[in-house]
């Protein structure tokens, strides 16, 4: 049951959403009805998604093939918002697609145009001025706390490869990868005489 | 299989007149009607809404789909499945108690549910549909108030079309004897008195208590629809077997 109560979450959370966002409704409508199946293999998990001209409904443990069926790894779904690379994907069998390719796509480019007009929302509860204020704050904070994270990191970074010299600079890293494929390739190469010289004796 | 025995039949623990029964069900049903939601959300803790999901996503209903949902009560799956087959679709809101059948259309109404949705008063036993009817059928939570439910599965299975199926969400046998035990606990014990508390009406809910317990367990009733004409039935068992959704299809 655990799965069936994620899945209404995420519906409530998708509904949500559409609310919020006409552009986003405006950008479903071609998709009305249609099933989308998404089949995670890492997860073991089969979800349907359908949109109702209204709302979202979301399944998981959903037993059907729909309209599309996208098979992959949770980290390939992720990006999947290019569609460029989906031959390539499929190519190296990273994806299965079967059906409508088009509803997949339609899906990912409604959701990667999503915009949501929070100051808007908030205005009927605060007014237009201080909604706009309270977004403008948040999201000067969200750039200077992306800023700090940023120079934290770096700093981490420096700290663990210079002074506490517990990791390695990239720059070694490669290094160590290209010594590493030398040493390979010379491996390599040694078998492939000790083969042919064997080859001889015998 | 079938509970009827020279006429008779269960009402929860007590033997009735077999065509006493669906009077005496419907009763209980007119009794909880107004409450019914309320109550149900309190017995479950909400969680009959999440059996209701899995039902509807065994389903594979699609638009242009048409669904019977026989003992719909208060419609939480017509809601859903109306949606779903949209405005090409067709969903039948189906039950013998007309004061659910009320309570259900109003709730659907105020929902701005109307275009694709009608209300039938019917009995199970006896379809008024013709032959090959219906993409899905779904009964949930009304078989065991059947009177005789090989009848009913057997007239299901007639309006059916090929390459339909039906959908039985009932409850069932727990599969754990300690879930057993508590679950009895709270069914004769918490369930009544909840009853009294909210609804007014204790009797109707140790009768939903008891008629459970009257119920076919999961591979009787698995054994009843493959008798009635079922292909590739399975089930699934919910919260611990509390609850089962049985699927079957026809070809």
């Amino acid at each position: 049951m655990l799965p069936t109560f994620l899945g209404a979450l995420v519906e409530q959370a998708l509904n949500q959403i559409v609310c919020l966002s006409p552009k986003l409704r405006h950008a479903l409508a071609p998709l009305k009805l249609k099933t989308l199946v998404i089949h995670i293999r890492d997860w073991q998990q089969q979800i349907g998604l359908v949109y109702s001209g209204k709302h979202f409904h979301l399944f998981l443990n959903y037993q059907e093939k729909g309209d599309c069926w996208v098979s992959a790894d949770f980290n390939t779904l992720t990006s999947l918002q290019d569609p460029s690379r989906l031959t390539q994907l499929i190519r190296q069998n990273k994806l299965d697609l079967e059906g409508d390719i088009h509803l997949a796509q339609g899906f990912s480019n409604a959701f990667s145009e999503l915009e949501i007009d929070w100051a808007e929302h908030i205005s009927t509860y605060l007014g237009d001025a201080p909604a706009q204020q309270l977004i403008d704050s948040l999201n000067a904070t969200s750039i200077r706390a992306k800023h700090h994270a940023q120079t934290l990191s770096a700093m981490a970074s420096q700290l663990c490869q210079d002074e506490l010299r517990i990791t390695i600079h990239p720059l070694e890293l490669s290094q160590f990868t290209a010594h590493t494929r030398e040493l390979t390739h010379r491996v390599n190469s040694l078998e492939q005489r000790i083969n042919a010289l064997l080859n001889i004796k015998e | 299989m079938t509970e009827k025995q020279n006429d008779t039949t269960h009402f929860g623990y007590k033997t009735v007149a077999a065509d006493e029964k669906a009077g005496l069900v419907a009763n209980v049903f007119h009794s909880v009607a107004a409450k019914y939601d309320i109550m149900n959300d309190m017995m479950s803790m909400g969680i009959h809404r999440l059996w209701k999901r899995q039902t509807i996503a065994s389903s594979g209903v699609r638009a242009g789909h048409s669904v019977l949902d026989l003992a719909g009560g208060t419609g939480d799956l017509t809601a859903k499945f109306s949606e779903l087959v949209g405005e090409n679709g067709k969903v039948v809101l189906g039950d013998i108690n007309d004061s659910m059948l009320k309570v259900g259309r109003e709730k659907l109404r105020n929902r701005g549910l109307v275009s694709n949705i009608e209300y039938i008063q019917m009995n199970a036993e006896a379809l008024p549909f013709p032959d090959n009817t219906f993409d899905v059928i779904t009964i949930a939570f009304g078989l065991r108030n059947v009177t005789d439910k090989d009848k009913a599965l057997r007239s299901m299975f007639r309006v059916l079309k090929p390459g339909g199926r039906l959908l039985v969400l009932e409850f069932s046998k727990p599969e754990h004897e300690a879930l057993s035990k508590a679950y009895d606990f709270y069914s004769f014990n918490i369930l009544p008195t909840m009853g009294q508390l909210i609804a007014n009406d204790a009797e109707s809910y140790r009768y939903l208590a008891e008629s459970i317990r009257m119920h076919p367990d999961q591979d009787t009733l698995k054994g009843m629809m493959l008798e009635a004409g079922f292909e590739q039935v399975t089930y699934q068992n919910m919260t611990g077997g509390i609850v089962a959704l049985h699927r079957g299809f026809k070809y």
